[in-house]
């Protein structure tokens, strides 16, 4: 494809081109009503100032006799300008004027013509030309154009008075001539400038599809550039940023999850295995075989949650459709989770106290909601016991704040050093500590792809001492 | 009991139907989708076991037709999707109950053995007694041997749930889902919990015990 053709093809040259045109044809509609208007009224005010001449003549004749009149158009005939004067007798000879050449028929009746004649040049353009002063008959003529007035006076003389129009017309041309110069300008400027607009655009098209490339190309850690312009280039760009940030999280969290699912699956299939196998052993006693058998259930049953755990927290990645949100009762959900935990958390010795604002509704799942917070008080309970050896405590919070409905379960446990915060919210991570505590290290990251779904957030923060763990929703 | 089941792996369908005999109920079985649909209109059942991918015809739209058809046949939906909203679909095509695989054999058995006892008219009753123990839905009171025994709200949803049921095994999970109306799995031993304190307010001070813990399946109430 030719650079043209490929230049032609992208909407800037061709919304350009449309622009030129509709800019050239209301060029040309202005100019001509302007021209036309300017025509008009030029010719008004000539055949005023004509028909104003003829009357002042014939008042020179009727009150002063033929030699004033003469006199008179002697002298404006002489004058520089486009004026024309023609006095001839009763059968239409010249005896005074600056044209001699009248057509018979505009002597013989009396009316407005026009027609074409010889004129001295420079007649009317040589303002150098003294008044009074006849011009040279070796003059170099030319044709003119008049338009004339023809009157018969009292003593059947007949009296022409007219205009050139030549340099009427001559105005017309200039209009016409500054009106093209004019558009050719527009066209070429709006060519220029349009053709420069697109090529800037296209460049930064190009950069954006250079930049796809090489992603494609397996190079997913490259950026679209961002100018400091801020122009829509820019929000797609960022935005085409955010995208590949977010699919290179993905890909991210795909990898990691591949990493640990090997590891944190292939721990207790092993155990799932060492189990089976020992109850297959000949020396086992009945008992111990229905004993094994128990716990290969048992393992086999953490595993299904674990596999459970991951395929909710995918699909919930994934996002649900949008019909999968309701409005649901929040302070219901949050309250009703809090009772649920409540005698378990009190066997364990802990106390709980709850703050839950009545009558939160939101937009979302209810069981996710709920899931994520059985997660985040299961999470409580197994971590609120003080390095002192006190109480251990919780604290369920739900309320607005700043536009936001705020979940908050807080503990006063060990906590989570600050660099590990943002770490445990993703999948099978697990701290040192809890290794050794029964879980899967999937419950955070779930209500962490929850609050996302939900178009919310979900962080973790120190409770001095202890976790208090922040679901931030948006207020629905 | 008769119970059809319409389960296209025949690995899965055979040790079902073994387990179901030897729990003392009758199992027909059909392999796919079509043959399903024509045995379960055909014929009298007490429960159908629906799974809900098949060949020939699935088991969400066999479920709509009986249903279209009258047929109130209680219907237990076993299906891999497992999500809350396949089982909102599955509810609402008109299955009775909706169980994820894999499961556990117990869970299966509770869910059917308390899904035919549905069919029943014991379900619009206002009252359950069991052995000395009274629970009145009206009044929601709640007497041992003449005793008045006081319940938290949430107790008594449980109890009410166990004595509907009682004398069949009713799960954790069963316990979840109609008492609290959740359906997720729960990772500590919060139901046993609830249930232990249900019992020392129920069978405290007195020598037979009717809240029963049934190992590996759940629990039940019974004389």
């Amino acid at each position: 494809m030719s650079r043209f053709a490929q230049v032609w093809r992208t909407s800037t040259v061709r919304l350009t081109a449309t622009f030129i045109a509709i800019f050239v044809i209301f060029a040309i509609l202005l100019m001509a009503f302007i021209g036309w208007q300017s025509s008009v009224q030029i010719q008004r005010q000539q055949t005023d100032d004509i028909d104003r001449e003829v009357r002042l003549f014939q008042r020179i004749e009727n009150n002063q006799g033929i030699r004033a009149l003469a006199f008179a158009v002697d002298r404006l005939s002489s004058q520089p300008g486009p004026g024309i004067y023609f006095l001839g007798d009763a059968s239409g000879l010249y005896l005074l004027g600056n044209v001699t050449d009248v057509p018979p028929e505009v002597l013989i009746e009396p009316g407005v013509y026009s027609f074409d004649y010889d004129r001295p040049n420079p007649w009317s353009d040589d303002a150098g030309l003294a008044p009074g002063a006849t011009p040279s008959p070796d003059a170099p003529r030319r044709a003119g154009v008049a338009v004339v007035r023809s009157v018969e006076l009292g003593n059947g003389m007949r009296l022409v008075v007219g205009r050139d129009v030549v340099e009427r017309r001559g105005y017309s041309a200039i209009i016409l001539q500054s009106f093209l110069v004019g558009v050719v300008g527009i066209i070429l400027f709006s060519v220029v400038a349009g053709g420069i607009t697109a090529r800037r655009v296209l460049r930064r098209i190009d950069t954006i599809r250079d930049t796809s490339t090489k992603i494609m190309s397996g190079n997913l850690s490259e950026r679209v550039p961002v100018t400091r312009r801020n122009d829509e280039f820019d929000g797609l760009a960022t935005n085409l940023n955010a995208m590949l940030d977010r699919i290179e999280q993905l890909l991210q969290g795909l990898k990691e999850v591949t990493d640990n699912v090997a590891h944190d699956l292939k721990t207790p299939l092993t155990r799932l295995r060492n189990q089976a196998e020992a109850a297959l052993r000949d020396k086992a006693s009945p008992e111990a075989r229905e004993k094994a058998l128990e716990t290969v259930i048992a393992e086999s049953d953490r595993l299904i949650q674990t596999f459970n755990a991951l395929l909710m927290i995918a699909r919930v990645e994934a996002g649900a459709p949008s019909g999968a949100l309701s409005v649901v009762d929040v302070s219901e959900i949050v309250a009703d989770v809090t009772e649920l935990y409540g005698p378990v958390a009190e066997d364990e010795g802990i106390a709980v106290e709850s703050a839950i604002e009545e009558g939160i509704t939101l937009r979302a799942n209810r069981e996710l909601i709920g899931q994520a917070m059985v997660n985040l008080l299961e999470n409580a309970i197994k971590y609120a016991k003080p390095e002192d050896g006190g109480k251990g405590r919780i604290s369920v919070r739900l309320g607005r704040e700043r536009g936001r409905v705020l979940i908050a379960v807080a503990d006063n446990g060990p906590g989570i050093p600050e660099a590990d915060r943002k770490r445990v919210l993703e999948r099978f991570v697990r701290l040192e500590k809890s290794r050794s505590e029964p879980g899967s290290g999937l419950g955070l990251a779930l209500v962490n792809a929850v609050a996302r779904l939900h178009g919310g957030s979900f962080r973790i923060e120190d409770n001095g001492p202890g976790v208090r763990a922040v679901l931030e929703l948006p207020a629905g | 009991m008769k119970i059809l089941l319409i389960e296209d792996d025949r690995e899965a369908a055979s040790y079902l139907i073994q387990a179901l005999d030897e729990a003392g109920h009758v199992t027909h079985h059909a392999a796919d989708g079509e043959t399903g649909y024509a045995m379960a209109s055909g014929m009298d059942y007490d429960v159908l076991i629906v799974d809900r991918m098949l060949p020939r015809r699935d088991g969400l739209s066999i479920v709509e037709s009986l249903r279209a058809e009258g047929d109130k046949t209680p219907v237990l939906i076993l299906s891999a999707l497992g999500e809350v909203d396949d089982r909102v679909t599955g509810l609402r095509a008109g299955g009775d109950d909706y169980l994820t695989k894999p499961y556990a054999f117990t869970e299966l058995l509770a869910r059917i053995e308390v899904l035919a006892r549905r069919s029943s008219p014991a379900e619009a009753a206002t009252s359950y007694s069991v052995a000395g123990l009274t629970l009145d839905r009206l009044s929601r009171k709640v007497e041992r041997d003449g005793e008045t025994i006081l319940l938290q709200p949430r107790e008594f949803r449980l109890l009410e749930y166990l004595m509907k049921n009682a004398g069949k095994v009713v799960t954790r999970t069963m316990l979840l889902e109609n008492v609290w109306d959740y359906h997720f799995d729960p990772q500590t031993n919060v139901i046993d919990v609830h249930m232990s304190r249900l019992r020392s307010k129920i069978d405290k001070g007195h020598a037979t015990p009717l809240l029963h813990t049934v190992r590996g399946a759940g629990y039940m109430i019974r004389e």
